[in-house]
């Protein structure tokens, strides 16, 4: 082992301890540590590339725009949802455990396998939007009203959050019903009584205890918990089919 | 090599099969909702509302079945209040005074956000449930130990 | 440029219609209630009696349980109780994940002892009333 990560903690450096896991490894999963050198500024982000770049070249993680505005590094640091490329390490102490998310299976070391996320969303959930601000875009209150849900990164960090999730695989969770919300607030020709329905199911809306911890961990602000109650009023307020 | 008429490259099928999933919560995946770490007020509110539900469901038996002495007559239930009046049990009274009103206060929070009826005030509802819960409970310890 | 389908209202009800909802309604619904209820049952019972720790020796008991409208608010009071509990406890289950016959299973099973609860405090009760 290097001398290096022998070291005690100094005031310029942390350490830092990576949940590992290779596929096929009967080794399993385990921790490293590493002492990381860091400055007034550091992201988390910047910290794990280095371990990648100066201790260890197998060390697997994610990332992309390095502003939050991807989704791409979501992962728990010291226990709590983030997004890497911006979380500053001088935010989580002097010794810092880094995971990958939590309710989603695990590809390698901290890459989660998103299909998993992907996979809940409901059926008529458009991954891709062909523009982000149509001159004829049907919300009734404007678009200001749905632009913030437009800043949702499908991260993960809110199923990862959820308790309902770490007790349960069969909850869709709460990225899957705020995108339904989204859909509700402005439909784009899909199918309102579907979604609707989909959410009222066994594993729906109904499977949410109000912790609101993912709204809570958002980093997009798409307040996911607030849709999720919007939807469950929805569905108490439409009696019998007659509505309103 | 399995012969599918297609070549494996080495180490597909582990590839292939579905990775661990990391659950929050002490031992098996079904406890995740009571793992207090890592979470804030609501995760917390909700994982206390379920333990005091569930404590309160076993004092419901417990109460139906201490009230059943009441069946064998005035002696036997005379001599259980000497018990029942021991500094203990009026501590467990308290205890249990506490769980009724969290899970009672806590309940409105949860019955009007859940309902969508104010999606946005679930702090705002948790502390105004503790300001009167925390009144109410310490009248009540105040006149539990006789002082009332 | 997509275009809102004009769909037809359903016919059947939704909101109430779907069990979820309706299970949400009953339990809020006894929540309520129990406010009430055990507000009541507590302040009749401990903080009206003069003895120590509020408990009744057993002539005072029957005295209150001879009086009708009490045994009127215990008895809704044992019903309500008892639905909210198996709802919760329902609720708790349910997160097990056990698939579709495990959960009609467990809605059989709490049934069967909410109704037994009931039964078991309501004979209780009238025996109490009886002697008073």
């Amino acid at each position: 082992m290097d001398a290096m990560d022998a070291q005690q903690v100094t005031a310029d450096t942390r350490r830092f301890r990576i949940f590992r896991y290779k596929r096929g490894d009967e080794g399993g999963k385990h921790f490293d540590e590493f002492v990381v050198p860091v400055g007034p500024r550091t992201t988390l982000l910047e910290a794990l590339l280095w371990i990648q770049l100066h201790r260890d070249r197998s060390l697997a993680l994610r990332h992309s725009c390095l502003h939050a505005s991807c989704g791409t590094c979501g992962l728990l640091a010291n226990g709590r949802e983030a997004l890497a490329c911006v979380t500053p390490v001088s935010d989580l102490g002097d010794e810092i455990t880094v995971e990958p998310l939590a309710n989603i299976p695990v590809l390698t070391d901290l890459v989660s396998d998103m299909g998993a996320f992907y996979a809940r969303l409901p059926d008529r959930h458009p991954f891709l939007r062909a523009s982000e601000f149509l001159p004829d875009a049907d919300s009734p209150e404007g678009l200001s009203e749905y632009v913030r849900f437009e800043d949702c990164l499908e991260c993960g960090l809110c199923l990862s959050a959820c308790p309902v999730a770490s007790t349960s695989r069969d909850y869709v969770g709460p990225g899957a019903l705020t995108a339904a919300h989204r859909l509700l607030e402005d439909r784009r020709g899909a199918d309102e009584q579907a979604l609707l329905d989909w959410a009222a199911g066994p594993n729906g809306a109904w499977r949410c205890h109000a912790a609101y911890e993912c709204t809570e961990v958002c980093p997009a602000g798409a307040d996911p918990a607030g849709r999720i109650m919007a939807i469950r009023g929805e569905l108490l307020r439409r009696r019998n089919g007659s509505e309103r | 090599m399995s012969g599918t008429g297609v070549t494996e490259l080495p180490g597909a099928r582990e590839r292939a099969a579905p990775g661990p999933v990391l659950h929050k919560g002490i031992g098996p995946a079904p406890s995740g909702w009571l793992d207090p770490r890592g979470r804030s007020l609501g995760g917390r509110a909700f994982a206390l509302n379920r333990v005091t539900g569930l404590a309160l469901v076993l004092y419901l038996y417990l109460h139906l079945g201490v009230l059943s002495i009441l069946l064998f007559g005035a002696s036997a239930w005379d001599d259980l209040l000497g018990v029942a009046t021991s500094t203990a049990f009026l501590g467990l009274d308290v205890v249990l005074l506490f769980g009724l009103l969290f899970h009672g206060l806590n309940g409105i929070r949860v019955g009007l956000v859940g309902s969508g009826v104010a999606p946005d005030r679930q702090r705002v509802l948790f502390w105004a449930g503790a300001a009167v819960g925390g009144v109410v409970l310490a009248y009540g310890a105040f006149h539990v130990f006789g002082a009332g | 440029m997509s275009v809102l389908e004009i769909r037809p209202r359903p016919e059947r009800a939704r909101g109430y219609g779907t069990r979820s909802a309706r299970v949400w309604w009953w339990t809020v619904g006894t929540g309520i209630a129990l406010l009430v209820l055990v507000t009541v049952h507590m302040v009749a019972h401990h903080f009206v009696v003069d003895e120590a720790g509020g408990l009744r020796t057993y002539d005072q008991v029957l005295d209150y349980v001879g009086n009708p409208l009490i045994l009127a608010i215990e008895a809704l009071l044992l019903l309500t109780v008892t639905i909210h509990a198996m709802l919760g406890v329902r609720s708790v289950l349910l997160d097990f994940d056990w698939g579709p016959r495990a959960r009609r299973l467990v809605d059989a099973g709490l049934w069967l002892l909410g109704v037994l609860t009931v039964l078991y405090g309501y004979v209780l009760l009238a025996v109490l009333a009886w002697r008073a």
